[in-house]
């Protein structure tokens, strides 16, 4: 039998500590400071999500560039596949985002000269990312200066919890439930506005990103929003045995990964471009050349310059430490050569949104990677920066919301019933989530499902997944509350794989980080977003076409057009 | 992915369950920190990092993820 709910009241409820809300909790509070802003995480109150763990590099526009310019960078980078407004309002405020963390403390790498150092990004005219002063302390200075500002602000915060349900009553937002998964607390949670803040899918791939697992996304489709951007995986190159962080200087600083035979692999897929690109389109080349049995890749270092060793060796904090352990292993990373590998790490699909974050639902916002900006082609600096700004939007937006919204009562009955479902599989025997999670790896990295992908093995993905619903999903046991925690996370896993092999099926046409091996060019009816509806429980893909009558810039540059794949 | 808590070092302050993202931490009857969850961790160090008396051990190397292959071993169709 269920534990009794505990019931929480707040005005704004923010699922997820990270960057995005944390900015979130700021944009509400500076916009009305009488709202009661709560965030709740899953992981330990204040963690401060993805960003804790993260370089705490940013893409900031400024330095003689406009928004515009960076607006056309985004576009060609892209593939057309752009919101050109909302993009040039997000350039606009970066500088401000870019001079709040200075005065809340955080530093940024500068020369002798004092100008701030940058790096250009994938071979673009302006996208440029500010490094921080010293590499390992970005991300967790960003994080006690975030911290610092709740307290300040006095926003709520709750850790260890897990939000499994929205509540709707008349068609609109109105709290929440979730449980304590270290006590087995269940919870309800009253709001006047509700913003998911809870990052996107990751399929655990042990880069630091194994914390949300899609369940914003699920949670936001659940209650009708739509969705944008699934067929679009986050595949990265990573070493085979460990990790690193700071692929994103590397390469504009003149790392290239090389072939068995010590070939620069990337001349060749794009003579143009070479290997200074995102690593979507080097993961394609390193998957063509191991099938052609060119592998191992290795990464070749030896063109980085001294004068860029401080935005690449890490100097302090996690990073550090993590280096110093590979050197007690006999790895010294700017000297040895080691296999790197592809790795499906994150899901790139999230929530469309209006431009302030608001969703289909009502009372319902989305905020940083939850919130569908890009179609899986990244750059670095992007995430803190968009995550920031997103978050601060959706808060602002909120807290307007909530001055012209009447309280609503929830229904703790049909409350504590969503409850009780989730708890079901407590203290039962049966499959394990550990179990499943493997499973769901496996389908999701062959080549060709996920970086290589044709329709064959789409369709082939899509019946293993059906017959692992079949199989284990619906016996899934949880021995103890934490468990319970997992249980919860790889049913959202699987709802993401679900999406993405929907959407990837449905885009027979290949840009951005999407290609597919059986439409390997970009056609012009594919200009368009594939967004999935919620139809009865089911996603249904369908384009949303990109409203080039709208735009300010033309589409007619193409960054997929660089490549011969 | 962790490897041990040296229960001798220990002095049972909670730091590092307090601060595992993942929860793969907790604390033992005897008041000392243990691995209660192994396989969640995702080799963040922020235990490590946060242990006072430096009674903790995390291996740098991860987990291996499948192989972008498996499909092919399991006697699946290879359409790359
Ligand atoms: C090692 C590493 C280095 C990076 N370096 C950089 C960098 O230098 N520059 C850059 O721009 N980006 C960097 N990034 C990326 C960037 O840090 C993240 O993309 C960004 O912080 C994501 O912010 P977010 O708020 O959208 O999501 P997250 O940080 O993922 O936050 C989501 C939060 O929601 C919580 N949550 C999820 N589901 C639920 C639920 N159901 N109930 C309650 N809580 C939930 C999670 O615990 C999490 O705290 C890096 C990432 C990593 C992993
Ligand atoms: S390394 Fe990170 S995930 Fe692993 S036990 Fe320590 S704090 Fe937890
Ligand atoms: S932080 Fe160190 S001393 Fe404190 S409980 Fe954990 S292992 Fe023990």
């Amino acid at each position: 039998m269920l534990n009794t709910p505990e019931r929480i009241t707040t005005d704004i409820l923010v699922i997820g500590g990270g960057s995005s809300g944390l900015w979130t909790a700021k944009g509400a509070k500076e916009a009305d400071p009488n709202a009661d802003v709560l965030i709740v995480d899953k992981s330990f109150r204040d963690w401060g999500g993805l960003m804790h763990l993260s370089g705490g590099d940013l893409e900031v526009c400024r330095g003689g560039d406009s928004a515009e310019d960076w607006v056309k960078d985004f576009t060609y980078y892209w593939d057309g596949l752009c919101q050109q407004d909302v993009m040039e309002t997000i350039w606009q405020q970066s500088h401000e985002i870019f001079e709040e963390y200075q005065r809340l403390g955080c530093t940024y790498l500068k020369d002798d000269e004092g100008s701030y150092r940058s790096v250009p990004q994938r071979s673009l005219d302006h996208v440029r990312l500010f490094p921080v002063a010293v590499k390992g302390t970005g991300g967790p200075n960003a994080r006690a200066a975030m911290i610092r500002e709740m307290e300040r602000l006095g926003v709520r915060r709750l850790g260890r919890i897990e939000i499994t349900e929205l509540i709707k009553k008349n068609d609109r937002i109105v709290g929440a439930v979730g449980f304590n998964y270290v006590t087995g607390q269940p919870l309800i949670f009253q709001a006047k506005a509700v913003v998911i803040a809870a990052g996107i899918a990751s399929w655990k791939p042990s880069y630091n990103q194994n914390t949300a697992c899609g369940e914003g996304p699920c949670l936001a489709f659940r209650a009708g929003a739509v969705l944008r951007n699934f067929e679009f995986l986050h595949i990265w190159n990573v070493p085979r045995d460990f990790e690193w962080e700071g692929q994103t200087v590397l390469m504009p600083l003149g790392a290239k990964f090389v072939n068995r035979e010590g070939e620069v692999f990337m001349n060749r897929y794009s003579p143009i471009l070479g290997p200074n690109t995102d690593p979507h389109y080097i993961t394609r080349g390193m998957a063509l050349e191991t099938l052609a049995g060119r592998g191992p890749i290795t990464l070749d270092l030896s063109a980085i310059e001294e004068k860029d060793h401080p935005i690449v060796r890490p100097k302090a904090g996690r990073h550090l430490l993590h280096y110093d352990k590979l050197i007690d292993e006999g790895i010294d990373f700017f000297r040895d050569k080691f296999e790197w590998i592809t790795q499906v790490q994150l899901s790139n699909g999230a929530v469309e949104t209006g431009e302030n974050g608001e969703t289909a639902v009502k009372g319902l916002y989305c905020a940083g990677r939850c919130r569908s900006l890009d179609p899986g082609v990244y750059m670095g600096g992007f995430a803190l920066m968009t995550t920031a700004i997103t978050g601060r939007m959706s808060g602002r937006a909120a807290a307007e919301f909530i001055a012209g919204a009447e309280a609503v009562d929830l229904d703790t009955k049909a409350a504590a019933s969503m409850l009780e479902a989730t708890f079901a599989p407590l203290g039962k025997e049966g499959v394990t989530p550990a179990e499943v999670l493997t499973d769901l790896q496996k389908i999701i990295t062959p080549y060709d499902v996920s970086i290589l992908k044709t329709a064959g093995a789409l369709h082939r993905a899509q019946q293993q997944l059906q017959q692992l619903r079949e199989e284990k999903l619906s016996h899934l046991a949880a021995a103890d509350p934490h468990y319970l925690l997992k249980l919860e996370e790889v049913k959202a896993i699987a709802d993401v794989t679900d999406f993405y092999l929907t959407a990837a099926l449905f885009r027979e046409d290949s840009r951005a980080g999407h290609f597919r091996a059986d439409f390997p060019h970009r056609y012009d009816d594919w200009l368009c977003w594939v967004n999935l509806y919620n139809e009865g429980g089911r996603a249904v893909p369908k384009k949303k076409f990109v409203p080039t009558a709208d735009y300010k810039f033309p589409v007619e540059r193409f960054y997929c057009d660089n490549f011969t794949f | 992915m962790i490897r041990f808590i040296n229960a001798e070092l220990c002095i049972g302050c909670g730091t590092c369950v307090e601060n595992c993202p993942l929860d793969t931490l907790r604390m033992n009857d005897e008041g000392k920190a243990y691995i209660a969850y192994g396989d969640d961790c995702h080799s963040c160090y922020l235990c490590e990092l946060a242990c006072p008396v430096g009674a903790i051990f995390v291996h740098p190397f991860k987990k291996p993820f499948p192989s972008p292959f498996s499909h092919l071993k399991e006697g699946g169709e290879d359409n790359a």
